[in-house]
């Protein structure tokens, strides 16, 4: 495909308005999440941008479980179960075994989007090598991570996507330690987009922004190629909060600067807003306790905790040179501008 | 004129992992996914070859461990993917996850297990403990011991485990080193007569497909499991009848029995090889390329009048109990080797010695059974060893077992 | 073994009261060993991973039997009776839909003869007995006055729901445990005096009615038939839901403690409501309003925050609603009732909601 060929079929599946968004559901309702579970709202935005020419894989964890407890389904498209770390795996066998077939008749040639979901877990810690060397291949399919920010089907535990301090099964405050979770989460759409040339698309979001985030989902399955997704999903279960909450704690979580929106397309960092806002100047960061103090699980932290963590986001808008994305505060050359 | 000739076969020489991916080439598989460990690595460069030649239309994915490995081609086999893939020892540990839940799921991948012992240390010399891994788990398991039987087994693999009454995955074993590095002349038959052996994969109602609606494996708690395990079960029952049609398929359109070479003719019993086991008051068990040795040992033999066989077994799972039943009932004693271990079971037995003597254990009149546990890690079982094995088992004839178990080859131990 | 071995099924919201439920059971378990009898308690393994408000259960056992036996009887994955069933949430009272092909089980159905139903509640029992399914016998309903008490996975809220639960068990069935037994328990743990004060009030304020046979709602419970081997497909494939439709094994109405009133009359049709629904209820109406299917309704709260108008969706009771109507419908056939109706619940049913159950902020 053309590079004016892939911009306009970008365009094209772009949706303006919420009134203009289809009212077709491709996941529906009668799945055992929990009240106020974001990551089911992503499930939904993402069948629903999908549309019902789509094949999902899910690896195992809440999307998984809650989503078919017991031996039921809320999928209206095809869906097939992958383990905890297969997804980059599922995603390459799934678009393979397609390619193959339609490229030697035994089924019919159409477009047919490979969507691949997993957890913290499945993405970015026990998945990651799969994840990783899908996004290498040229295959068509989109993985998404869904992150609460734990390893919830479990019951909460701590993963590489827990934020700093927070509390989980296995990060509880003691009488001797306060602070178990003293690792930074990890950002995993940096490290696609840095490692993997021929990934065409890659991009943040939260459910809270709905347009935002079916477009994102949308533009990923029109651009072709191995795409990717992280979206920030509150959880009201792992997070502690009354789930009427969900929807404003994920507004918060990008308000702070703590979550920032942003896509790569083309080679280009496109910030959505109001993270471009807050980029650009244009609009103040809240202080990150807004957030915080919203949530049962930092309840245990001190004006310290909240310090540091204060600290380690201004960082990322004060002195990385991609601010919100990488941390990279300088290089040791200057480049002439020709 | 030859029969090579008049079937208008091409005699080609290639190793048993060669022989492997001719046979996926002439299945016409979709998706390969492949990693490298010693000693089945050469399938994968030989269909990667092919590819690149223009002689396989497939896509050939490089996965980054056995985990995904595994994964991507279970995928690929349920939107309908003719598949190949295979590992060896720890290789085959790593992606066991995955190897587990491709029988569980029906996929009806067909995987080739170079035997290689596992780890640790690294050795990659010929146990059988990695392919034996799978026989609770609901897969199909045979081994071959030419480079021939490679060949025709693969394609009976992919008929086999296809077909509706069935759809398992099926585990083609080879001996590393003995099979995967030995080439042998293998006869290739003219690749049109394929399609009359081989019918199009086709999964049905359980296709993913967007034109078929299906959730596959949801989540699921005591009211189910059991339900599925019996499933799986009748459909492993109902392997016996498959791979007995395939094997008559196999010689109607090809003309002759499955592993047959020039000069190499068996008994077209597919589960089992029969060897002088008419008379035979002892009889030899083995399974892989031990299978050569212990001919001519029984050769040796019996031209010093002693009464002495050999039951080579193919297919492992499902476990051939009839046919078991049926040649050693006769027999006084019956030697089984095992190129594996099963530390700490009845007896200390390898895994086959224990199977053999489940499967005997009705008969009203039970031959003895004493097991020889060697080979293992690549050490060679000579002709000798045989010789020896048989002059130990005719020992036993009229006496009751004193040893069960031997460990031979060993430093340090006598037997 | 029928009067020798006793079992306490306490119902809870999952998630909520996680934490409470299990310490209930534990301490009924320390308080009858105290007695002289043995005692265990374990949670359903199918509840878990418990879900935010999705019924859910926790279990002791109590005998006047050896402790082996005592474990050779509840090595099972729910007991087949109850002599006490606890209900830590009075919407429960409406049923209990805890997973797929389960239906909606009434909330007494372990409840046999002679047993007692506890549950926490600010209503009298002539407003819960409507909902709750009659059994063939007589048998008990006990009321503490008492909001049901949620919190979260790390913030517990210590409101002495616990001490109450303790008194009423000890007041209808001094069997199981004993008002001595129970100060004694309590004299061991932090702020004692309050706990046993407590404990001591709900023992004695308990509101306790006799139920009779037939008293109640007429509601059969049919399990649906689950398929045998042969007819399943293989290889653990299920149909997709078909378009259009919802999910028709699992519909967790009863996961709610609160439903969403909307008034239609102030409704601005700006579709967030529909848009941030997790579940999935609302359906666009052809003259472009968004209906509620409350069968599938989980209560979580989102519409009413989102809905830019106020008042226009409002959570209230969920015992306040005897069917799963449609509102629209409702709406359409009688606007002036329908305003006056929603008005009037308002009023009676709304609860405050806090950021941080647990913490209460």
């Amino acid at each position: 495909m053309s590079e004016i060929e892939r911009n306009e079929r970008v365009y094209k599946a772009i949706i303006k308005t919420i009134k203009d968004t289809p009212l077709a559901e491709y996941y529906t309702s009668g799945h055992r999440t929990c009240q106020g579970c974001e990551s089911a709202l992503l499930m939904r935005y993402m069948a629903k941008a999908a549309g019902p020419r789509t094949i999902v894989v899910g690896a195992t964890g809440c999307m998984y479980v809650a989503n078919t407890t017991y031996m039921t389904t809320s999928w209206v498209v095809p869906w097939v179960h992958t383990q905890l770390g297969g997804s980059g795996a599922a995603a390459l066998g799934t678009a393979a075994a397609l390619r193959a077939l339609m490229r030697k008749g035994k089924i019919k040639e159409e477009p047919i989007n490979v969507v691949v979901f997993c957890g913290d877990l499945g993405c970015a810690d026990m998945g990651l090598s799969g994840v990783s060397n899908a996004m290498t291949y040229d295959y068509n399919f989109l993985i998404i991570l869904y992150d609460n920010e734990s390893s919830a089907n479990t019951d909460i535990q701590e993963t590489s996507m827990t934020p700093y301090g927070a509390q989980t099964s296995f990060s509880r405050p003691g009488k001797q330690k306060r602070i178990m979770k003293r690792r930074w989460k990890k950002s995993v759409v940096p490290m696609i987009i840095a490692g993997h040339r021929n990934v065409k698309y890659a991009a943040t979001l939260t459910p809270a922004y709905p347009l935002d985030g079916i477009n994102k989902v949308r533009k990923a399955l029109s651009v072709g190629g191995p795409t990717f997704i992280h979206s920030l999903d509150p959880c009201p279960k792992g997070w502690d909060y009354d789930p009427m909450y969900s929807h404003k704690l994920g507004q918060l979580a990008v308000e702070t600067g703590i979550w920032p929106l942003y896509e790569y397309y083309n080679g280009e960092i496109i910030y959505n807003e109001p993270t471009k806002g807050i980029v650009e100047g244009r609009i103040k960061r809240k202080p990150v306790n807004e957030y915080l103090e919203k949530q049962g699980r930092f309840s245990h932290f001190t004006e310290e905790d909240i310090e540091y963590f204060q600290k380690m986001v201004d960082e990322m808008y004060e002195k990385w040179e991609i601010p919100g994305i990488m941390p990279i505060k300088s290089i040791n050359v200057k480049i002439k501008e020709s | 004129m030859t029969e090579v000739e008049r079937l208008k076969e091409k005699e080609i020489l290639m190793n048993g992992t060669q022989a492997v991916a001719y046979a996926a080439m002439y299945a016409d598989v979709d998706v390969v996914t492949a990693y490298p460990i010693r000693p089945y690595t050469e399938v994968m460069d030989t269909i990667s070859k092919l590819i690149a030649d223009g002689e396989l239309d497939a896509e050939f994915i490089v996965a980054e461990g056995e985990h995904g490995q595994f994964e991507a081609v279970k995928h690929a086999s349920l939107v309908g993917a003719r598949t190949l893939v295979g590992s060896s020892g720890t290789g085959w540990m790593y992606g066991m996850e995955a190897i587990v839940v491709t029988a569980t799921d029906r996929a009806p991948v067909v995987a080739v297990i170079g035997n290689r012992a596992l780890d640790d240390p690294g050795a990659y010399g010929v146990e059988h403990n990695d392919a034996l891994m799978v026989r609770d788990i609901g897969w199909l398991l045979v081994w071959v011991d030419t480079a021939q039987e490679a060949f025709d087994t693969t394609l009976i693999a992919y008929r086999v485990g296809e077909d509706k009454r069935v759809m398992l995955p099926v585990g083609v074993s080879m001996d590393g080193g003995f099979l995967t590095h030995a080439e042998q002349l293998v006869r290739l038959p003219p690749k049109e007569l394929v399609k009359d052996f081989l019918p199009p994969y086709d999964r049905g109602k359980y296709l993913v497909h967007p034109d078929n609606p299906i959730s596959v494996a949801p989540q699921v708690n005591e009211d189910w499991v059991m339900e599925i395990r019996r499933q799986h079960d009748a459909a492993m029952e109902r392997s016996r009848e498959v791979i007995e049609d395939a094997y008559k398929q196999f010689k109607k359109v090809f003309g002759r029995f499955p592993g047959t070479t020039r000069e190499i003719k068996m008994p077209e019993d597919p589960f089992v090889e029969p060897y002088m086991i008419e008379d035979a008051e002892v009889v030899l068990i083995g399974a892989g390329t031990v299978s050569k040795p212990m001919k001519v040992a029984i050769k040796s033999m019996r031209a010093k009048g002693a009464k002495v066989g050999m039951l080579r077994l193919r297919w492992f799972r499902p476990f051939p109990t009839r046919e078991v039943i049926k040649y050693l009932s006769n027999s006084s004693v019956v030697c089984v080797v095992d190129r594996d271990y099963s530390m700490g079971s009845p007896n200390g037995g390898g895994v086959f010695y224990n199977e053999i003597r489940s499967a005997l254990y009705d008969l009203e009149e039970r031959p003895k059974v004493i097991n020889f546990i060697g080979g293992l890690g690549g050490r060679e079982v000579t002709i000798q060893d045989v010789e020896k094995i048989i002059e130990i088992g005719l020992e036993q004839r009229d006496t009751p077992v004193t040893k069960p178990v031997y460990w031979f080859g060993v430093r340090g131990e006598r037997w | 073994m029928q009067n020798e071995v006793k079992y306490i099924e306490i119902v809870y919201r999952g998630i909520f009261q996680k934490r409470l439920a299990k310490y209930i059971a534990e301490g009924i378990v320390y308080m009858a060993r105290a007695s002289g009898k043995s005692a265990l308690s374990f949670g359903r393994y199918g509840d878990s991973p418990e879900r935010n408000g999705v019924p859910a259960k926790y279990y002791a056992a109590v005998g006047e039997v050896n402790e082996e036996d005592l474990i050779g009887y509840s090595t099972r994955v729910e007991p087949d009776y109850a002599d006490v069933v606890i209900v830590l949430d009075d919407t429960l009272v409406k049923g209990v839909e805890s997973w797929a092909w389960q239906g909606v089980q009434p909330i007494n159905l372990k409840l046999r003869e002679g047993g007692v139903m506890i549950v926490t509640s600010q209503k009298r029992a002539e407003e819960l007995l409507p909902e709750i399914p009659s059994k063939e016998f007589n048998w008990r309903l006990a009321i503490i006055r008492s909001p049901a008490s949620f919190s979260g996975l790390w913030a517990f809220k210590d409101d002495m729901t616990m001490e109450k639960v303790w008194g009423a068990i000890a007041k209808v069935r001094p069997d199981i445990i004993n008002l001595e037994a129970l100060e004694s328990y309590l004299k061991r743990k932090d702020k004692a005096q309050e706990r046993i004060r407590n404990a001591k009030i709900s023992y004695e304020e308990l509101i306790v009615r006799e139920i009779r046979a037939g008293e109640g709602r007429n509601y059969k419970y049919t399990p649906p038939r689950l398929p045998t081997w042969q007819e399943m497909l293989e290889g653990a494939v299920i149909p997709a839901v078909p378009f259009g439709k919802r999910n028709e094994q699992f519909k967790r109405g009863t996961t709610k403690s609160e439903r969403p009133i909307v008034d239609f009359d102030i409704c601005i049709k700006c579709r967030l409501c529909w848009i941030y629904c997790p579940d999935e209820v609302f359906d666009e109406t052809p003259d472009g309003y968004y209906d509620i299917a409350y069968e599938y309704c989980v209560g979580c709260g989102i519409c009413a925050e989102v809905c830019p108008v106020k008042d226009c969706i409002v959570m209230v009771d969920e015992n306040l609603f005897k069917e799963y109507e449609s509102p629209y419908n409702l709406w359409k056939k009688d606007k002036q009732k329908y305003k006056e109706w929603i008005k009037e619940l308002k009023e009676r049913g709304k609860k405050e909601r806090v950021f941080v159950p647990g913490l209460g902020r």
